[in-house]
């Protein structure tokens, strides 16, 4: 017996007789099974140490310099460049802004996203035709869109303006005043992006089985009660996902402001910076105002606060979505 | 089991008697839709006129006969095609690389057991949240160190899969393969990769056409990197139209005739890729 | 079957990914030999914007220089090209041989001056100060005197207006009325109140950043000093400037547009506004804006408030990182040359800077149809001449200018206190200048 097992040591299952082929099978599964997730997450990593990493690293370093671009001789300062963004006013106009413009867009989005999902999960007819029809607003080419939406938002030819006032309204300067920027830019916003989230919270919904929402039929359970105690609940990684990705691209808003703005290809955010976001401040302070080691202690500075709200996000949602699945369906 | 006779069902606020979806549900989706696509319907109506459309109090209802002239004179202008071309190849490399590395990623996340992988995916999770304004500078120098400047390889390779894709295939991929089917497999002999080919690919298909959708529309749209990275002999599609904005004048309708054809191939994309997001197909596997 | 599909699938985008990374070529700059033996082919790039005029000449040099291959490289947007300019000069790598660069952002380039060529030392001895109008070649050199960029084009200040809304406000435009009208920017703004009462209420000038850009362009001393420090609160003229605009501004003498959006385009076709600041590269714009139907309406004169100015304008520069710099001096000179310029002239638009040009028969000739056939080569010939004292610009006056001043005074026609809006103004030119 103990010679069996010598000659077979690695034979896991233990089963006596078998020759040394088995072993290096079980060898190779064995490793399989240990090794090749990492083999599997490697792609990401080999490609973010090239690109994502040295990136990070270089804007981190950069942040600690009184370095302006094309500086050869930048001086260390130490973390002087943060004390002084928190000392600064136009950075903390433009975080306000960044929340406030968030809250406006990623709110209302995410819950008319998932109803539109809602609605896309049942029988419809020319299925595809509307999915593709929601999703085209994120196909729309940058350049077409500052053309289209300066002639939407236009205050003194704008088409918005000129319905408003067809109905007899007043007309609204939409880039001057700080929440009317606010609520056009948030439109703007949630034009382009709704229709994105509502393919991935479809997506999900597709996978839910339908035995469980025919039993809950069975049961007697309307369609809003089918949806909060049967779908929702079961949505909740990807309800995760869309959460944590709106609001990290909610807080990162960059494009929707700058394209809004009446003089062409300004950072600004606005005439007196009322819509001007974070990283519209950090793209004027680096490519504007040639201050990179200012741009980079605000990029780290914007890091921090997207992870908190991030943070508190994901804490909040997969509360929600737990108590709502707590009470059975029925 | 338990199919719903169809004289069972109530008629509920959404639902009609044959549980077909009634006009409230129809008439919001139309009202979505016709907001989603106003804005396309606009431009293409400047793009089939001239500018003076622009400045009307209230636009005009029908498209005018001007969108070919203006189609051509975007031919005659910018290199169309060739970044055309260069776009198609650039999406599609990127597509294919990103779906495939965050299926087998988020499969590993999702599914499989090892050390560290919590820490790992919080890590990914965690890059989503870097601003990547300032990231040019820094990856133009290692791009230009690496001598791929100018070339697509260098529009290609930072993109070749993203933490986006990875977090969206794990979360798909959690629920969407029941282990019990791993399970099954392992007691076969199955492998690790076949296992994901042949048990995790097939049950996550749809969550991958819409990974697929989303990053060969984000790869058609980029713009601000191939702006900086790209030789001027070789743009990508978005590069080429900016060109149609040359002068102190602005055409517009000639912008637009060229923002338009460049959206045609993303329809076609979308219309083949979107019959994808239909599951079911491992739903019966378990019970069986 | 589908196993085998998606295999080939798999196969090709790795095998795709695999042609492109290696078939596409690798940098322009890497690859290129440092020094050319004769019969050898040079490659320059040279990058331009907006519109110069150039894609005829590079073939003729070609044809010239048959060891020299020419490769454009066009960016519709000038703020999208300088920040790729930028971008490069940070980066270290990646610029064109020959660059070319703005006025409005020479100022920013100024500090870095040290990526530059010396073009007086590397370039030919014929592209020397007597090619150019003398503020002209001036403002190309860098504290130290180096010559950073060979002139290209310039923009000559005039007045445009249109004589079919100034008749119906019973405003004579007969050549000595236009002078005493146009004579200062007080007679200016003062007409501009009359026009505002006659013509009951429509606007004189279409956006109050126009026109302190062109007053502040006029000023012996800029934002900064020669020793760049900043000189807005100091300076008497900036401040002067800034209240007579807002002033006018309050008289509802503004139509509050901004220009180069779609909005500008629709207040030229809807004659929202009565006199423009232009320079010479606005008459196009004046002509597709406004379209047809306003064909002989608008005018241009000479009369300019404060005699004259200038407003755009570029210069062609060689990167330290060329690796054939004096091949690029050498093509940079020959397109700046009074000839090519003036081909460039014809076939775009971009108003020469050199003085044979600006004496040239052709261009001296040069009628405008649509401004009711005026001499406008010759217009704006004189104008040129009217440009003496070239302004001083530090680090930083480009950006004051477009990024402060714009939105302050912007924000002023869209309600805000002039006295908020200069605190504003003051408030962001520290900032920039910090």
């Amino acid at each position: 017996m103990t010679t069996i097992e010598k000659i077979a040591p690695e034979s896991a299952a233990g089963r006596p007789g078998k020759s040394a082929r088995p072993a290096l099978r079980d060898r190779l599964s064995r490793w399989d099974v240990k090794y090749s997730p990492y083999l599997y997450v490697a792609p990401f990593f080999i490609v973010f140490a090239i690109v994502g990493m040295f990136p990070l690293l270089y804007t981190a370093y950069v942040s600690l310099f009184h370095w302006k671009i094309g500086d050869d001789d930048p001086s260390f300062i130490g973390l002087d460049n943060y004390t002084a963004l928190f000392a600064d006013d136009q950075f903390w106009n433009s975080v306000l802004n960044t929340l406030s413009i968030f809250v406006l867009s990623s709110g209302p989005q995410i819950v008319i996203a998932v109803l539109l999902a809602a609605m896309l999960n049942m029988r419809l007819r020319g299925r595809t035709g509307w999915r593709v029809g929601i999703l085209l607003p994120y196909a729309a080419s940058l350049v077409a869109l500052s053309i289209i939406f300066s002639n939407l938002f236009g205050p003194q030819f704008g088409l918005i303006n000129n319905v408003l006032e067809g109905l007899g309204l007043d007309r609204v300067d939409w880039q001057a005043g700080r929440l009317p920027s606010h609520f056009a830019i948030a439109l703007m916003v949630n034009w382009r992006w709704t229709g994105y989230n509502a393919l991935i919270v479809l997506a999900a919904m597709q996978a839910i089985p339908k035995e469980l929402q025919e039993a809950a039929i069975v049961d007697g359970a309307g369609a809003i009660r089918r949806f909060v105690s049967v779908t929702l609940p079961l949505l909740r990684p990807t309800l995760i996902f869309v959460v944590i990705t709106s609001t990290i691209g909610g807080l990162q808003i960059f494009t929707e402001p700058k394209l809004f703005d009446a003089q062409p290809g300004s950072n600004n955010g606005g005439s007196t910076n009322q819509f001007q976001t974070v990283t519209l401040y950090l793209y004027q302070s680096a490519f504007e105002n040639f201050n990179l080691g200012y741009a980079s202690a605000i990029a780290w500075v914007l890091f921090l606060l997207i992870i908190v709200i991030a943070l508190v996000n994901f804490l909040v949602t997969r509360r929600l979505a737990q108590t709502s699945g707590g009470k059975k369906w029925l | 089991m338990a199919v719903v006779p169809q004289f069972l069902r109530r008629t509920g606020t959404t639902t009609n008697r044959i549980g077909r979806p009634n006009f409230l549900v129809y008439g919001l989706l139309i009202a979505f839709i016709l907001g989603s696509i106003f804005p396309f319907y606009w431009s293409g109506l400047v793009a089939s006129r001239d500018n003076s459309v622009l400045t009307d109090h209230l636009p005009p209802l029908l498209p005018g006969g001007n969108f070919f002239h203006n189609a051509a004179r975007v031919f005659d202008t910018v290199p169309f095609w060739k970044a055309l071309g260069n776009s198609l190849i650039v999406a599609g490399t990127v597509t294919l690389t990103t779906v495939l590395f965050s299926s087998l990623a988020g499969f590993a996340f999702a599914k499989l057991r090892f050390r560290g992988k919590n820490g790992l995916f919080v890590f990914i999770v965690v890059t989503l949240a870097v601003p990547t304004q300032l990231g040019i500078i820094p990856l133009f120098i290692a791009m230009s160190k690496l001598g791929w400047a100018g070339g697509l390889q260098a529009v290609i390779v930072p993109n070749l899969v993203t933490a986006f894709g990875v977090f969206w295939m794990r979360q798909y991929t959690v629920d969407a393969v029941p282990y019990e089917l791993i399970e099954a497999a392992r007691v076969d002999g199955c492998s690790m990769f076949r296992i994901f080919w042949n048990v995790c690919l097939p049950a996550v298909r749809p969550a991958a056409a819409v990974l697929a959708m989303f990053t060969f529309m984000t790869s058609w749209n980029d713009f601000l990197w191939p702006l900086i990275v790209l030789d001027a002999g070789n743009p990508t599609i978005q590069l080429a139209l900016e060109k149609l904005q040359s002068g102190y004048y602005v055409d517009y309708s000639l912008v637009l005739a060229g923002t338009t054809l460049a959206t045609i191939p993303i329809l076609i994309v979308f219309l083949l890729l979107g019959r994808q997001i239909v599951a079911g197909i491992m739903q019966g596997a378990v019970k069986g | 079957m589908r196993q085998i599909r998606k295999g080939v699938l798999i196969a090709v985008g790795l095998a795709m990914t695999a042609a492109v990374t290696t078939a596409c070529g690798g940098s322009d700059n890497a690859a290129t030999p440092a020094a050319a033996g004769p019969g050898e082919k040079v490659e320059l790039t040279v990058a331009t914007f907006n519109q110069f005029g150039y894609e005829d000449l590079y073939p003729e040099y070609e044809a010239l220089h048959p060891n020299i291959k020419i490769t454009p490289r066009k960016t519709g947007d000038s703020g999208q090209y300088h920040q790729e300019l930028i971008t490069k000069i940070a980066a270290g790598s990646g610029l064109a041989d020959i660059q070319a660069l703005e006025e409005g952002h020479l100022s920013d380039i100024m500090d870095k001056s040290s990526k530059f060529n010396d073009l007086s030392k590397i370039g030919p001895a014929d592209a020397n100060a007597d090619r150019w109008l003398p503020w002209k070649y001036d403002a190309g050199k860098d504290k130290n005197g180096r010559l950073i960029g060979y002139g290209t084009d310039m923009g000559p200040l005039a007045m445009c207006y249109r004589t079919d809304l100034l008749a119906a406000a019973n405003i004579p435009t007969d050549a000595a009325s236009l002078s005493a009208m146009f004579a200062t920017w007080d007679s200016y703004f003062a007409a501009g109140e009359q026009y505002v009462s006659k013509s009951g209420g429509k606007a004189w000038f279409d956006s109050a950043a126009q026109n302190f850009n062109a007053m502040v362009n006029q000023l012996p001393v800029g934002y900064l000093d020669t020793s760049d420090k900043l000189t807005i609160e100091s300076n008497p003229g900036i401040k002067s400037a800034w209240d007579k605009v807002t002033n006018a501004v309050a008289k509802g003498e503004s139509a509050k547009l901004t220009a180069f959006t779609p909005e500008s385009t629709a207040g030229f076709k809807a004659s929202a506004f009565a006199t423009k600041v232009c320079p010479s590269w606005m008459l196009g714009t004046v002509k597709e804006a406004a379209g047809p139907e306003n064909a002989g309406k608008w005018a241009v004169t000479a009369a300019f408030p404060g005699g004259g100015g200038n407003w755009g304008g570029s210069y062609l520069t060689v990167p330290t990182q060329s690796k054939h710099p004096k091949e690029a001096a050498e093509l940079a000179a020959w397109l700046t040359a009074p000839e090519q310029q003036l081909k460039a002239f014809k076939a775009q638009g971009p108003f020469p800077s050199q003085v044979k040009a600006l004496a040239s028969p052709e261009l001296q000739s040069e009628t405008n149809d649509y401004f009711g056939g005026v001499h406008a080569g010759q217009l704006f010939a004189e104008q040129a001449k009217k440009v003496n004292k070239p302004q001083y610009k530090g680090p930083g006056d480009g950006q004051i200018q477009q990024n402060v001043a714009g939105p302050a005074l912007k924000s002023v026609e869209q309600g805000t206190s002039a006295a908020d809006a200069w605190n504003q103004f003051v408030a962001g030119a520290k900032k920039i200048t910090k």
